[in-house]
C-alpha cells in the first residue's frame, strides 16, 4: 500500500530526473566521437591543466581518449553527484514529509505498524534510486553507440554502476534517517545536501592538496573513484564495507527512532 | 464489556502540560463525551489511546487489548476522526478513500458512495480544492467507511454547518444502533448533551469527573443577558440565579432556577432584548463543579 502509493508520488520528479540526467549523458556521450579524434591534440591540452586539477577530476589516471576512461571522468561524474542529490532529497522527505503536512495523523490511525511504514518508504527509496540507475545505464549503454569502437568492458563498466547504486543509497540511507529523526522537512534537506555536497568536496580537496588526502575517508566519492575502479577493475572491499555499515547502521537508527518517537502534530 | 479501559493514565512533555493519572473505562455501544476547554488534554489523550504519543506512565486498554503493544489490532476496528483533517493534496477524495480502504480487510464501494452522497460529498474533486468543512466530511466518511467497532472523533462538528452536523448526528445514531462505541470530544457542552450517554470532564489534564448526561442537564445553567428599555437600577431576584452583574442598562445572569419563573419574572419587567445561550465550559466548571 504505502510502497506503491510512494513510488507513484514520486513518479513525477524520478521522470524529470532521469530527463535531465539521460540528455546530459546522451549529449557529453555524444562529442566523444571528436575527442577522441583529436584525441592527441586533447592530451597535449589536458597536460596544459595544472595537476592539481586533473588530480581533483582523477584526468591523470584515466586515458580520456579512451571511452572507458571518458566516461569515467566526464559521465561517472555527473551519474554519482547528480544521483546522491537527488537520492538525498528524495529519502529527506519521504518520512518527514508526513509529519510536517500533519497527514501522519491519518495514516497512524490505520492498522498498519510504524516498521511496516518504515520498511515500506525505505523500499520505495531503494527501487527509486535503482530505477534512476537503470535509466542512467541504458541511455550511457545507448550513448556508448556514438563511438566507433563502441566497446566497453562490461565487468568494469557493471561495476562503476555497482559503485553509483552503493553511493546513492549511502546518501539515501543517511538522508532516510535524518527524515526519522527530524521533523522540518526543509532542514533536513539541507542537512542531507550539505552532507552530499561536503562529501564531494572533500573528495576534490583530498585531490589537490596532499596534506588534505587524509579527507577521503570522510567522502563516499573517494570510495567509488572510477580511476581506482577502471585501474583496479575492482572496488577496494573495505570501502564496500564502509558504505555497507553506513547503509545499515543509518537503517536500524530509523526504526529505533521512528518506533520510539511520540509523534503529535 | 469495556471496550475502552484506562488507568492512571499520564503524559507529561517537556514543555506543554499533558494529562496526569486519567483513570476511566468506557462500556460497549456507549457514547462517551470527552469535554473539557481547549488544551485541557483531550486530543492528548486520544493520541495517547491510538499510540501516536507513548504514555509516561500507566496504562489503558482497548478491546481488552494493550494500546501500546497491540496498537496494530487495535487500530483495525476503530475509526478515527481528527480534530484537524490533513490529507494528501494531490489525491482525489475517491483515492484518499481507496487509500484508506486498502489498510483494511473489506472494502465497501457502495457504503462509501452512500456515505458520500448523504455528506453531499464530491467524490472526484481534489482534495487540494477541497474548503476545511468538506474535508472534514472526507475525514468523516474515511472514519466509517470500514465500520469500525469503536469510533474515535475529535471535535468532530468543528468546520460543519449546522445542517450538516444534523446528519451527521444521525449517522452516529445509525452506528450505534448497530453497536458500535463513540468517543466524542469536544468543548462545546450542547452537542455533547445532545448525542453522548456519559461524559468525561477533563480540565488541565486531571479528570474532573465523569458523569450521566442526566446528571448535568438536570442543573441546566444557562447565560441570559437582558437589556432594559431604562437603566434605572431594577430590583432582580430569583430563586436559582447564581450570579448577576450589571452594566448599565443591561443585566448578564448565571441561571440554574426554573425557566418559567423566569419568563413570570422577565414579562413584569420592561425588557427591550434578551439572549439565552449555553454557558462557557468555564463558567460551568466554575459555578457548578467547584461547589
Amino acid at each position: 500500500m504505502i510502497f506503491k502509493r510512494e513510488l507513484k508520488r514520486n513518479l513525477k520528479s524520478l521522470i524529470i530526473w532521469s530527463i535531465v540526467l539521460s540528455g546530459l549523458i546522451l549529449m557529453t556521450l555524444s562529442i566523444f566521437p571528436q575527442f577522441a579524434e583529436q584525441q592527441k591534440e586533447m592530451t597535449k591540452l589536458l597536460e596544459a591543466y595544472p595537476e592539481p586539477i586533473k588530480k581533483a577530476f582523477g584526468m591523470n589516471e584515466l586515458n580520456m581518449g579512451d571511452l572507458m576512461g571518458f566516461y569515467g571522468v566526464e559521465i561517472y561524474m555527473m551519474t554519482t553527484l547528480l544521483g546522491s542529490i537527488y537520492s538525498a532529497i528524495l529519502a529527506s522527505n519521504i518520512l518527514a514529509k508526513e509529519e510536517n503536512e500533519k497527514t501522519i495523523e491519518f495514516l497512524l490511525s490505520k492498522p498498519v505498524t510504524r516498521s511496516r511504514i518504515v520498511t515500506e518508504k525505505l523500499l520505495a527509496v531503494f527501487v527509486n534510486i535503482l530505477i534512476l540507475n537503470g535509466v542512467s545505464t541504458i541511455t550511457s549503454m545507448i550513448g556508448f553507440q556514438f563511438a566507433k569502437e563502441s566497446d566497453v568492458p562490461i565487468d568494469t563498466f557493471s561495476l562503476l554502476i555497482v559503485a553509483t547504486i552503493l553511493l546513492h543509497w549511502t546518501f539515501g540511507a543517511i538522508a532516510f534517517m535524518l527524515s526519522s529523526i527530524l521533523k522540518k522537512t526543509r532542514s533536513i534537506l539541507s542537512v542531507s545536501l550539505g552532507v552530499v555536497l561536503a562529501a564531494y568536496f572533500m573528495n576534490v580537496m583530498a585531490g589537490i592538496s596532499e596534506d588534505l588526502e587524509f579527507l577521503k575517508y570522510f567522502s563516499p566519492f573517494k570510495y567509488v573513484d572510477a580511476a581506482a575502479i577502471i585501474n583496479d577493475n575492482a572496488i577496494e572491499p573495505l570501502y564496500i564495507f564502509i558504505m555497507a555499515a553506513v547503509i545499515l547502521i543509518s537503517i536500524f537508527t530509523s526504526y529505533m527512532v521512528y518506533k520510539k518517537k511520540d509523534i503529535a502534530v | 464489556m469495556k471496550i475502552v479501559d484506562i488507568k492512571n493514565l499520564t503524559k507529561t512533555y517537556k514543555k506543554n502540560r499533558g494529562i496526569i493519572n486519567l483513570t476511566f473505562s468506557i462500556e460497549e455501544g456507549e457514547i462517551f463525551g470527552f469535554i473539557g476547554p481547549n488544551g485541557a488534554g483531550k486530543s492528548t489523550t486520544i493520541r495517547t489511546l491510538l499510540n501516536f504519543i507513548y504514555p509516561t506512565s500507566g496504562s489503558a486498554t482497548i478491546f481488552g487489548k494493550d494500546i501500546v503493544k497491540h496498537s496494530k489490532e487495535i487500530r483495525q476496528n476503530v475509526g478515527y476522526l481528527p480534530s484537524e483533517v490533513h490529507y494528501y493534496d494531490d489525491m482525489k477524495v475517491i483515492d484518499l478513500l481507496k487509500y484508506s480502504a486498502g489498510f483494511y480487510k473489506k472494502f465497501n464501494s457502495k457504503r462509501m458512495k452512500e456515505l458520500a452522497e448523504r455528506l453531499d460529498l464530491d467524490l472526484h474533486r481534489k482534495i487540494e480544492d477541497l474548503s476545511f468543512g468538506n474535508r472534514k466530511k472526507v475525514g468523516i466518511v474515511q472514519a466509517l467507511l470500514h465500520e469500525p467497532k469503536l469510533l474515535i472523533l475529535d471535535e468532530p462538528t468543528n468546520g460543519l454547518d449546522p445542517l450538516m452536523q444534523n446528519t451527521f448526528f444521525e449517522l452516529l445514531t445509525e452506528e450505534r444502533e448497530k453497536g458500535t462505541t463513540i468517543i466524542f470530544s469536544s468543548h462545546i457542552l450542547s452537542e455533547v448533551q445532545k448525542m453522548c450517554d456519559r461524559v468525561a470532564i477533563i480540565k488541565e489534564g486531571e479528570l474532573i469527573k465523569v458523569e450521566t448526561i442526566e446528571n448535568l442537564t438536570k442543573n441546566n445553567l444557562k447565560n441570559i443577558t437582558i437589556t432594559f428599555e431604562q437603566s434605572e437600577p431594577i430590583d432582580f431576584d430569583l430563586e436559582g440565579v447564581v450570579k448577576k452583574e450589571v452594566n448599565g442598562n443591561e443585566m448578564t445572569l448565571l441561571y440554574r432556577g426554573d425557566m418559567k419563573a423566569l419568563l413570570n419574572k422577565l414579562n413584569t419587567l420592561p425588557v427591550q432584548d434578551l439572549i439565552i445561550e449555553e454557558p462557557t465550559l468555564e463558567e460551568v466548571f466554575m459555578h457548578y463543579y467547584e461547589k
